[in-house]
């Protein structure tokens, strides 16, 4: 079984391909954060921005410096040990991959946001100094930092504890505040500000989205292996943790809105967010715990396709590793 | 901050229909300073004013909407823009939505421009003299003429925008106050002044601003943005031939190049001459470390001119398949590797000669040369090219040798990788021009969009104008009307012809050959509409039988209109070298008899006697956005997908199919069920199960298509069309197999350029807005299938 404590090392016959595709595709949609355009974003930043405007991204960004971070760091503390399957293990390095390269991107972006060092130093330590970003640390640690001594899932409640750990991670951590922070940056992308943040935080979330998918993989793998794991008590304590994620990311809302942003009033971001936690919820196959409908329709935006003119924006939308032979009569 | 029909309503509180105050607890800041509350009746007032002819738009859902995303002391601005916002985000579920959208949008528009006291054409254009921004001839023809113009203008006309057309048109097209930034033309005041800019008599100004207005025919971008105005750099595209090999013929290119694309042109640049890694440099008895490092400047100098906010620079260089630098230059594009051998702003594009393409086809060796040694191969093509390619071979002065296939495999590979690199063909694009009669006269390149080519060389910077005809608009009562696409295209043609000596030539290079040949571009865009209105899968023999006869009709009277103007004004300078004066025209040298014959003889005997005014006439560009202002489909292109973002400088514009939604709605099928299928199915309408085969079969979108179809339409309307076409090819998950098939028979087939490829990333963002479902089921058995997987 998944949970089963231990090192396995052969990949033939390989027991869980799934984990092994997703590895696959997470290579072919390689990017770099050279490739991100920031010349437009300064632009922005000093001339069309209201104060608001600019007081909300100030603090995103000071989530974002440290967000990342505590993800890699729970990558490797919490999950790769516990999950004994080497094909899971090779996307799981691979995300922690993913994972220092969005810490990247975020550093570069707070080094071409905000010049002044003192500023800079005062962002990157938001996690300290901001409380509705200390807040949000401290709900995760509650939640993933549990199992922080478990050398090895033996017991029912050991394994409950690792689940509970990999909810809070792939549905309140990715799953929620992510997906929150990404409806500001898609705001302001709906209005064609924050180009350079947008089209890295784009990509970004193509990764996060990809991580979630799998989080949610090993959670249906350990359901199909061991039902009983999947109790009232565990249901009970999911939704308790959804309830206090909600919270914490609405306070952050208070913090990043108080200047007033029309189009992002906190009543559609209390909304939002319960409907993104029911979506979370019924991932794992569980019913709606809010029944909020989504108020966001510029969300929709990011639910289609795009379609780039390249004199505008650089064309995201391709693949690396592509393989093959030249040939002259296969179908196109 | 300026005003709006909404502010209105909430202003004057006294306006014509009578509510009952519904007080919502919020409070909007008015100009003054003041506080008023916010009245959810007067909103719905002002919106149902603009939804005059709409029978889907719910004004109180709107009304509500905005007031829930408002935040208490918002701007009375913030809540006409948030209105406007809220509109526009009911796109996907109801596209009149877009209709009202871009009403309230020009209703703001209209307020702006007059809290500025501007209230006529004319004195728009007298405030855009003052601001430094109209030029004097403009100025001189509006004022001598301003009550007729001024009666000219019809404002209802701003009507046939959708949403995005008018957004784009407002952020980026109108002038501004340099100051304040605020427009000061409406629309119409914008049409007018584009129009004024080319006219030399007020007749001509009306019949130009009626064609434009209405959208059949619009300009490229750089004469909507400049005509009229102090820079007049109206031309879309510049070509220049590769720098000598030399540090002060490559550093004098650079300067051309920002000069150029300050001014909103996009830039071809072949590097063709320049020599390759390790070859010798005799002043400092070093060895040259090739184009690489050369481009790299060039991609920062190109990154730095930045037109106006408006556009960025954009430039596209061509390099032939000899030159011993081609497989760096095929890496140029790739996201990992040293960053300083990397350039993220440059396109790349190969030019190919037929050799290399026989040679892949028979499993051959290819060398590779530096042009130090042998510069002869640039200037030449077809047979010469071969003798002289081959002579070099024999002679031992390859650099190095490699098979032909492995190169191929790697152009197929930057092509899957990042679009680019794209494959345009050498020996088609000369032999089939009309400006290369003459030995000596090469084409070397094309540009930015791989639709124009024209010779160039040191001494001459080929340029192009360009527009395009909607197609979409020449549609009626269920049939092409050829007659009313003959109209657009001569009234266009004159225009286009116009603007070579109206337009400013940043250098020299580019006005010498301008004047020389004359060159123009007619293009043509919603050729997708024609085909949804005719209900014509874009693969159909009618389809590519339409599109065909479509070009002709083109060419036909371009060439009409181009021998008329020769009459009047003599033919362009170089005349006599064109295969046009020899009895040449395109389709000769394709060695295709147009179906009727006796117009196209009584035609050439007109040529022959007054010859042309134009060397070239025709070049079929992305149009990408005047598409969008026209509210069409892009140039030649089918359909991305039924629903889909376009992603601009101005944000992020839903889009979606209205022809589909008509047919849905009359079907009873255009439900929340049928909207959440689409949108799962990233815009495709396989998987709504009640639709028919027929209807699935019309609505496929430009992944599902064979993609053999959109070349043999390209190819069939190649006879027709002097220069070139700017074809995107398609394949959501690209192999060398099926890239190396496909380019292989675009060759084949005659094509003279290929444009980017399309693919799709192998991972996506999880959607949001769709009813989402338990993530249990994947089927290991078929993870290719599986949505949880991809």
């Amino acid at each position: 079984m998944l949970l089963d404590p231990g090192f396995k090392l052969t990949l033939r016959p390989m027991e869980y391909p799934a984990f092994y595709d997703m590895y696959r595709d997470a290579i072919k949609n390689t990017w770099t954060v050279e490739e991100i355009d920031f010349s437009t974003d300064i632009v922005d930043l000093a001339n069309r921005l209201t104060p608001a405007e600019g007081h909300m991204i100030a603090r995103l960004v000071a989530f974002f410096a440290t967000g990342d971070s505590i993800v890699s760091n729970n990558l490797v503390l919490n999950l790769y040990k516990h999950i004994n399957s080497p094909e899971a293990r090779m996307y799981l390095s691979r995300q922690l991959y993913e994972e220092a390269l969005h810490v990247q991107f975020y550093l570069t972006l707070l080094d071409t946001y905000i010049p002044d060092e003192d500023e800079r130093a005062e962002a990157f330590a938001a996690v300290d100094n901001i409380p509705s970003i200390s807040n949000k640390a401290d709900f995760c640690y509650k939640w993933i930092g549990s199992i922080n001594k478990l050398e090895a899932t033996h017991t029912h409640e050991e394994r409950k504890g690792f689940l509970l750990n990999l909810i809070c991670f792939a549905g309140c951590i990715e799953g929620l505040f992510f997906f929150a922070a990404f409806a500001y940056v898609y705001f302001m992308r709906s209005k064609g500000l924050l180009n350079g943040l947008a089209a890295g935080t784009n990509w970004v979330f193509r990764d996060e989205s990809a991580h979630m998918s799998f989080a949610f993989e090993v959670i249906n793998t350990v359901r199909d292996e061991q039902p009983e794991l999947f109790d009232e008590d565990l249901e009970a304590r999911v939704i308790e943790m959804f309830e206090e994620a909600v919270e914490c990311e609405l306070m952050f809302a208070e913090d990043l809105l108080e200047g007033g942003v029309s189009g992002l009033s906190l009543k559609d971001m209390r909304a939002y967010l319960e409907f993104v936690a029911d979506q979370r919820l019924a991932n794992l196959g569980m019913a709606p715990r809010f029944g909020s409908k989504n108020p966001f329709a510029f969300m929709e935006l990011q639910d289609v396709q795009e379609l780039s003119n390249f004199f505008e924006r650089k064309v995201s939308a391709y693949q690396v590793s592509v393989t093959g032979e030249v040939a002259f009569d296969e179908a196109f | 901050m300026s005003q709006s029909a909404t502010t209105q309503a909430t202003e004057n509180s006294d306006s014509g229909t009578q509510a009952p105050a519904a007080a919502t607890g919020m409070h909007v800041q008015k100009r003054n300073g003041g506080l008023e509350a916010v009245d959810l009746n007067k909103i719905v007032i002002a919106i149902t004013r603009n939804s005059e002819g709409l029978t889907q738009v719910d004004p109180i859902r709107i009304a509500t909407r905005t007031i829930s995303g408002l935040y208490d002391g918002a701007t009375t601005a913030e809540l006409d823009q948030l209105s406007i916002q809220t509109a526009a985000s009911l796109i996907a579920e109801e596209p009149e939505y877009s209709r009202l959208a871009g009403r309230l949008l020009s209703a703001y528009i209209d307020k702006e421009v007059q809290n500025q006291e501007i209230y006529s054409f004319s004195q728009s254009i007298k405030r855009g003299h003052e601001l430094g921004l109209v030029n004097d001839e403009t100025l001189e023809l509006v004022m001598a003429n301003s009550r007729k113009l001024n009666d000219t203008i019809e404002p209802e006309r701003s009507h046939l925008f959708n949403y995005f057309g008018a957004r784009t048109v407002y952020d980026r097209y109108m002038l501004k106050d340099p100051v304040t930034r605020m427009v000061i033309e409406t629309p119409q005041y914008f049409f007018m002044r584009v129009a004024c800019g080319l006219a030399k008599r007020p007749g001509e100004a009306r019949d130009f601003y009626r064609l434009i207005s209405s959208l059949r025919y619009l300009p490229s971008s750089p004469t909507l943005f400049n005509s009229g105005t102090c820079h007049t750099q109206l031309s879309s595209c510049y070509l220049l031939d590769s720098p000598d090999d030399s540090l002060d013929a490559i550093y004098d290119r650079y300067k051309d190049i920002a000069q150029l694309s300050k001014y909103a042109g996009g830039i071809g640049i072949s590097w063709s001459r320049v020599r390759s890694r390790g070859s010798l440099i005799r002043g400092t008895n070093g060895n040259s470390n090739g184009i690489v490092p050369f481009l790299k400047t060039l991609d920062s100098s190109v990154a730095a001119v930045n037109q106006g906010g408006r556009r960025k620079g954009a430039a596209c260089v061509y390099l032939e398949t000899w030159h011993g630098d081609i497989e760096d230059f095929l890496e140029l594009r790739e996201n990992t590797g040293e960053e300083s051998r990397r350039t993220h702003n440059l396109n790349q594009a190969n030019w190919v000669p037929d050799l290399f393409m026989q040679r892949v086809q028979d499993n051959q060796t290819w060398s590779l040369f530096d042009p130090k040694v042998v510069p002869e191969l640039v200037d030449t093509f077809g047979d010469e090219f071969k003798q002289k390619y081959e002579a070099a071979e024999a002679a031992g002065l390859a650099l190095r040798q490699l098979p032909a296939r492995d190169l191929y495999a790697r152009m197929m590979r930057n092509l899957a990788q990042t679009g680019n690199g794209w494959m345009t063909f050498k020996d088609a694009s000369n032999e089939r021009c009309n400006q290369t009669a003459k030995k000596g006269n090469v084409v070397h390149l094309s540009n930015l969009c791989t639709e124009i080519l024209e010779v160039t060389s040191d001494a001459e910077t080929a340029v192009c104008n360009l527009g395009s005809v909607n197609l979409g608009k020449c549609v009626v009562d269920g049939a092409f009307d050829y007659q009313a696409l003959a109209e657009i295209v001569r009234t266009a043609v004159k225009y286009l012809d116009r603007v070579i000596d109206i337009n400013y030539y940043p250098i020299d290079e580019a006005k010498s050959s301008n004047s020389r040949w004359r060159p123009v571009g007619m293009g043509a865009m919603g050729l997708q509409d024609v085909f949804f209105q005719l209900r014509l899968p874009f693969d159909s023999p009618e389809a590519l039988e339409i599109s065909s006869r479509i070009q002709e009709e083109i060419y036909y009277n371009a060439l009409v209109t181009s021998n008329e103007l020769a009459k009047q004004h003599g033919p362009h300078a170089a005349w006599e070298d064109t295969r046009a004066f020899q009895g040449d025209l395109q389709f000769d040298l394709w060695g295709v008899t147009p179906p009727e014959t006796e117009r196209w003889d009584k035609l050439k005997a007109k040529i022959a006697k007054h010859g042309l005014r134009n060397s070239l006439l025709l070049a079929i560009a992305p149009t990408a956005t005047i598409a969008s202002i026209a509210g069409c489909y892009e140039c030649i292109e089918p359909q991305v997908s039924n629903l889909f973002k376009r992603e601009t400088l101005s944000g992020d514009f839903m889009q979606i199919n209205d022809y589909l939604v008509n047919d849905l709605k009359e079907l009873g099928l255009w439900t929340d069920e049928t909207r959440n299928t689409i949108k799962k199915g990233e815009g495709s309408v396989q998987d709504v199960s009640a639709l028919s085969d027929e209807m699935r079969a019309l609505y496929r979108t430009s992944w599902e298509l064979p993609q053999k179809a959109l070349i043999d339409l390209a190819a069939a309307r190649g006879p027709y069309l002097d220069q070139s076409q700017s074809l995107n090819l398609f394949m959501a998950s690209p192999t060398i197999g099926k890239l190396s098939s496909m380019y292989a028979y675009a060759w084949q087939k005659g094509l003279k350029t290929t444009y980017y490829l399309r693919s799709r990333p192998a991972t996506r963002i999880r959607q949001t807005t769709t009813t989402d479902t338990s993530d249990v089921a994947c089927s290991l058995e078929n993870p290719e299938s599986c949505e949880a997987c991809n």
